[in-house]
């Protein structure tokens, strides 16, 4: 059903033309001074240039929330729908144009709460997209409630006496869904690595979850600050085939090599928080896709019809 | 030729791509077409085009001559772009009657394997052509000086990336005697699947030639493995040979290293005699290339009946058949 | 062995009669479906006019013998076409006393129905069975049934092991010899139902066939003729969610995503059988929300998409239906409506989703509504609702229910056109200055860009938001964009021409009626025109927009009402005043619309409303002598 669609402009294309970065660049971004969103951006645009995606080729489809307005500052094709439901959205998109290449974007209110339901199904789904966590432990655009990635005892304006429960670990979900294929974690304040593991989730051929932790400069400055300042409290996941950054490697000392294809590993790392560990977690390029399973063959018009006209004769009088 | 099961069994594991290409020459044709029609239509055909899109249950709802007026469908073209889109049209016809057979091939005496391709895949260039003049026309954007070329038949070392991206696959049924393997590397690239169809006696290892890190390569005698073919994002070539032939898969996805990437369920001894222009020397090189590569640089068996050829490191393996292509096949860049 | 079957042979009486409607009732999983769908399709194709309801239990597997468990069929059988389920039974095969009760308890028997009823449990072992039996007895007998006692199983026993599996057939073979069915067509039937199954398994059930034919015609002491047309058309028979799908399919659609809810589910059940072979796909979601959204995102990026789903699902996907109305993304969403609220009456027919799916979605959301009012209708109402929703670039809800989806009918076999499908995607470059809503000021409509075509790129957003898309911070943004996509309705309603009235064009009364209704109104309206009523009824197929010029038609009647299967206070019920009455749901349509005092008159059973009922209803509304 895919093919008509992409094939027409493409051939059009006769030249190929090489994409600058700002050829990338939407509106002005409109996120606070200081927002780790803003590195978000420049990474996504950085990683469509370096693979030259075709801007009218590419979709950014995100819910609501302050993460969700990234589309809007990009120059590709965006969809920016309702809190909590980028991820169907996106899987419909592709599902009917596999040629697409889809990124989604979500804050943890979006993807952890309103939308965790279908955030556990499309890990399942295993649709080829790289999908974004943006995660700053709050809800931001209304205004600091505690969000389910919130530190236990953060005082917010729903729990102002202290974040009741200690909070989701994306990870331990990601990793424990059944048919998940990648699952990630990187930082915003580490842009060569949020850089390289965006990279690598896109490379990635299926459903590719990162969580980018994010600082708010508003609500939440200080949840990450202790491991901004203080590269000791971050470590490393290493590994050919996951993100590899040298430059890196002089300021966070903790390096542990980590082979992604040990799903075992990966789900006893997530669980250990006492650092922050950023990398690859878990990568398996050969756990089924769906869209690929609902590959189906296109049919013309008069096909279709001569069809529909045996199917009619199962029902004739 | 179809008396073969095998072109059969060829063309069914490239369904979903023929189907693609089929789906969109049709679909290029029923909007030139429909954009033709309508330059000429009166109000009262337009009304009746109308009523037929709208279907039975708007009949006596909905009034079609105020729907057509509501919606013009087309702009109007000129002469030029007109003719042009006439011919598009009629080279997407030609294209679209030939059903499957679109996608068939056959090296006909006297003729060569990569000369053969090239000519069936100069209709789809043509029919690329087509596709994008019918858009062009479509958009009010045609130049006949700068697009007129575009509807001549075009070999496919003069497609573009993205042409070759969306090659239409090919099954060609071959003679074993002239199954020269190094002319396919002329065409893997993009997304082109092709499956040869090999018929009488061949020599037992040919498509090693084609192997390339990037390049999915099979041979089967029985068709295993096929079914990877259409989902493979890069280029293909398989063959299905008559028994006794080699059979091994080389999937790009698989590893980095030529051994990772190789399996070889099946590799007998090469010919004592010479088949067709195949040398029985050149035949074992053959042989011993594809034993060198799937062989593992560390202590693993080779494949199960490698003889002969002595152990090489993984590294070792590449270089020479890099030297060795290079040698025997003389092949240009193609991107 | 019972009396009638020990009774001598007689000639049998023949009663010749337009319509007879019959019942095949057991406990769910004995087959009485079966049964009474091929004796349905039989019929059919002799030419009779057949119109098959499905008698559903609310449960998979309800406990044996008890009347919430009866399931089955009834099918209304005419010498003409048949456009309803009719009023009420006049022969029914019950496999046990039980669930005959559950139909004489909803008053679903005619005073003088024969009932043929399985008479083993008389004689069961069991004295509560017995004692149940005779109470059964008793219950029934406060009407005038004719009651045949037939040891069905005895009979049955004789050919096959389990009884429970070939009573059915008997049954059919009963009923074959009664209505003088071609046997040659039924066992055609058969082995096309039993396809999947041993050449055994036919044998077998020819044979409990014809020892039910046989039987009956030693036994049983009445024939029923009913005149044959064969029909000069080809016919198709199908339920309604089967025209529905067939209908999505010949739309050109090619993704249906859905969440399995009753009584929509089962269009997905025949799509997800054949859609691939027509290059489409079924998204079973993980739920109604994500059904939807699949759908949308579908929709957004090339063809337009379908979901399908009941009231509560309807519900949920309220929030999606809203961003679909205001990023102006085509859509279709098929309501195959159920009881309510809440969950309501899953299995069971009722019009009450009309206002919710008009108004059901927060901020102004103008959207198209259409209902389709024959089976054959749910099959082209697909192709229409794709077209409006692809050129209106509109959400399209089409409502159907319980009573289009499990009903079965012959309809005239569609001649097919290509047209009907979705042309190709059109991904050429967008034209210079294009924008991604480029209103036309006086329509409201503009062209969809869809991604993929270079040039075009922009970001869809449910926020306010202007022509460009982008988000709309001054305030004249919202008030204009919200005129757009309300224009687009108004432009729509100038596009529709006025519905015909069905009967004479002035007179006392006017019935409107919507939806599956349309065979029980009218069939109701030539009632009471023969009893010298002046009624004349209006069917309408558009809700939003609401079809054009209804005001003049209103006007050449004395009285409006509506009839509906919607829950509504009568004008005389206590404590209800013109003031407070809750009205019919078209009816509060309609007035709003057209001024017009317009009544209503509505019924909530979980059934499809009968032709007499509406009839009464009528009566009480134009008393004779005219309306005053």
């Amino acid at each position: 059903m895919s093919y008509t669609c992409g094939m027409l402009p493409v051939l059009d294309q006769h030249e190929d033309h090489h994409y600058e970065m700002s050829e990338y660049e939407g509106a002005k971004a409109r996120w606070c001074p200081g927002c780790g969103d803003h590195s978000i951006l420049t990474a996504v645009q950085r990683l469509l240039a370096a693979e030259q995606l075709a801007p009218e080729q590419t979709m950014m489809v995100s819910g609501i929330g302050c993460s969700s307005r990234l589309p809007h500052y990009m120059k590709t094709y965006g969809f920016h729908g309702l809190h909590g439901r980028a991820l169907p959205v996106a899987t419909g998109i592709k599902l009917h144009r596999p040629e697409l290449t889809v990124f989604v974007t979500m804050g943890d209110g979006d993807c952890t709460s309103i939308g965790a339901g279908h955030w556990v199904h499309a890990m399942r789904y295993n649709v080829d997209m790289t999908a974004m966590l943006l995660d700053n432990g709050i809800y931001g655009l209304t205004k600091m409630q505690t969000s389910p990635t919130t530190p236990q005892g953060f005082k917010s304006n729903t729990q102002p006496f202290g974040t009741l429960l200690p909070p989701l670990n994306p990870l331990e979900i990601a990793l424990g869904v059944t048919n998940a294929s990648f699952v990630a974690q990187t930082a915003e304040w580490a842009p060569s690595h949020l850089y390289a593991t965006l990279r690598a989730a896109y490379k990635h051929k299926g459903f590719s979850f990162v969580r980018i932790l994010q600082r708010c400069p508003v609500f939440t400055p200080a949840i990450y600050q202790k491991a901004v300042q203080d590269p000791a409290r971050i470590q490393l996941l290493v590994h050919d085939d996951g993100v590899v950054t040298p430059d890196l490697e002089k300021i966070y000392k903790s390096q542990l090599h980590h082979d992604p294809r040990d799903l075992a590993a990966a789900r006893s790392l997530a669980e250990q928080t006492e650092t922050i560990k950023l990398g690859v977690f878990y990568k398996n390029p050969s756990k089924p896709r769906y869209e690929e399973s609902r590959r189906v063959a296109p049919r013309t018009p008069a096909e279709r019809i001569a069809l529909l006209e045996k199917e009619f004769a199962r029902y004739a009088v | 030729m179809p008396s073969d099961p095998r072109v059969a069994q060829a063309l069914s594991a490239l369904a979903q791509p023929i189907a693609e290409f089929r789906a969109a020459v049709q679909g290029a044709l029923a909007q030139a077409d429909a954009f033709m029609a309508a330059q000429t239509a009166d109000a009262a055909t337009l009304a009746s085009h109308a009523a037929a899109q709208l279907g039975v249950f708007a009949k006596s709802h909905v009034d079609p001559a105020k729907f057509a007026a509501m919606f013009p469908t087309v702009a109007t073209a000129d002469k030029e772009s007109q003719k042009a889109l006439e011919k598009a049209a009629t080279i997407l016809r030609r294209v679209a009657a030939q059903g499957e057979d679109m996608a068939l091939a056959t090296v006909s005496d006297g003729r060569k394997l990569g000369a053969t391709i090239d000519t069936a895949l100069a209709g789809a260039g043509q029919a690329f052509g087509a596709i994008i003049i019918t858009e062009l026309v479509r958009g009010s954007r045609y130049k006949k000086a700068e697009h007129e070329k575009l509807l001549d038949p075009t070999e496919f070392r003069a497609w573009n990336n993205a042409e070759r991206r969306f090659a239409p696959p090919l099954v060609v049924v071959v003679n074993g005697a002239d199954l020269h393997a190094g002319a396919l590397l002329d065409f893997a690239d993009g997304r082109e699947k092709i499956v040869l169809v090999v018929e009488g006696a061949a020599p037992p290892a040919a498509l090693v030639r084609c192997i390339t890190p990037g390049t999915f390569v099979l041979q089967t005698v029985d068709g295993t493995g096929l079914d990877r073919l259409a989902g493979y994002e890069g280029p293909a070539i398989a063959a299905l040979l008559p028994e006794g032939a080699a059979t091994f898969m080389h999937d790009p996805t698989a590893g980095k290293e030529p051994w990772q990437r190789l399996t070889v369920p099946f590799l007998p001894s090469a010919p004592f005699k010479a088949v067709g222009g195949f040398s029985a020397w050149q035949m074992e090189q053959d042989v011993k290339m594809l034993a060198d590569l799937a062989r593992t640089p560390f202590a693993v068996p080779a494949a199960p009946g490698a003889k002969g050829a002595p152990a090489l490191g993984a590294g070792e393996a590449v270089d020479r058949i890099a030297s060795w292509l290079l040698e025997t096949s003389g092949i240009k860049g193609t991107a | 062995m019972s009396a009638s079957a020990t009774a001598a042979p007689a000639p049998p009486k023949v009663l010749r009669v337009p319509e007879h409607t019959v019942e095949i009732v057991s406990d769910s999983g004995e087959g009485a479906q079966k049964c009474g769908q091929i004796f349905a399709a039989v019929s059919a194709k002799m030419g009779n006019g057949v119109w098959t309801v499905e008698l559903i239990p609310a449960e998979i597997q309800p406990p044996p013998r008890v009347p919430e468990g009866a399931s089955g069929n009834r099918i209304r059988v005419g010498e003409n076409a048949v456009t309803n389920w009719g009023d009420r039974t006049d022969l029914v095969i019950a496999f046990n006393e039980q669930v005959l009760l559950a139909r004489h308890r909803v008053d679903a028997l005619a005073d003088d129905a024969l009932l043929l009823i399985e008479d083993k449990w008389a004689r069961s072992e069991d004295p509560d069975i017995v004692a149940q039996w005779e109470a059964a007895l008793k219950e029934l007998s406060s009407k005038h049934y004719r009651i045949i006692p037939v040891a069905m199983e005895d009979e049955c026993l004789t050919i096959v092991d389990n009884p429970r599996k070939g009573k059915n057939m008997f049954a059919l073979g009963m009923l074959a010899r009664i209505y003088g069915r071609d046997m040659e067509l039924i066992k055609a039937q058969i082995a096309y139902a039993f396809r999947k199954k041993s050449e055994e398994v036919y044998t077998q059930n020819v044979a409990l066939l014809e020892l039910g034919f046989h039987w009956a015609e030693d036994n049983i002491d009445i024939r029923v003729e009913i005149p044959t047309h064969a029909s000069d058309k080809p016919l198709v028979v199908m339920n309604g969610n089967e025209a529905i799908a067939m209908g999505s399919i010949a739309s050109g659609m090619e993704l249906c995503a859905m969440y399995p809810i009753t009584p929509a589910t089962s269009v997905s059940h025949l799509l997800s059988e054949v859609f691939e072979r027509f290059g489409g796909i079924v998204h079973q979601a993980e739920d109604e929300i994500a059904a939807v959204g699949v759908a949308i995102g579908a929709s957004y990026a090339g063809k337009v998409a379908f979901t399908i789903t009941s009231g509560p699902g309807m519900a949920l996907k309220t929030e999606f239906l809203g961003l679909a109305v205001m990023t102006e993304t085509p859509l279709v969403l098929v309501n195959v409506q159920r009881g309510g609220p809440s969950t309501g009456l899953p299995t069971k027919v009722e019009q009450s989703d009309m206002l919710a799916a008009l108004y059901g979605q927060t901020g102004d959301s103008p959207h198209i509504v259409m209902a389709p009012a024959t089976i054959e209708e749910c099959f082209h109402i697909m192709i229409t609702a794709r077209r409006l929703a692809e050129t209106f670039r509109t959400l399209v809800m089409v409502l159907s229910d319980a009573n289009l989806a499990t009903g079965v009918s012959p309809y005239p076999t569609p001649t097919l056109d290509e047209a009907w499908q979705a042309a190709p995607l059109d991904l050429a470059p967008v034209k210079e200055g294009q924008k991604a809503y480029g209103w036309n000021k006086e329509t409201g409509l503009s062209e969809r860009i869809i991604p993929g075509r270079p040039g075009g790129m922009f970001t869809l957003t449910g926020l306010a938001h202007d022509d460009r898309s982008k988000v709309a911070y001054s305030s004249d943004i919202h008030q204009h964009s919200s005129a757009m996509r309300s224009r687009k309705m108004a432009v729509l309603q100038s596009l529709l021409v006025p519905p015909t009235v069905y009967g004479d064009a002035s007179g006392d009364l006017l019935v409107v009626g919507w939806g599956s209704t349309k065979g029980a109104i009218e069939e109701a309206v030539d009632r009471a025109r023969k009893e010298g009523l002046k009624v004349s009824s209006l069917h309408l197929r558009f809700l939003s927009p609401l079809e054009p010029g209804l005001k003049d038609i209103f006007k050449r009647f004395k009285k409006v009402m509506t009839v509906e299967i919607n829950y509504s206070d009568e004008p005389d019920d206590p404590y209800i005043t013109e003031e407070n009455r809750r009205r019919g749901q078209l009816s509060i349509l309609l007035r709003n619309a057209t001024l017009v005092d317009v009544d209503c008159w509505g019924r909530v059973p979980g059934e499809p409303l009968r032709p007499m009922s509406i009839v009464e209803a009528i009566r009480g509304r134009v008393p004779r002598g005219g309306a005053k």
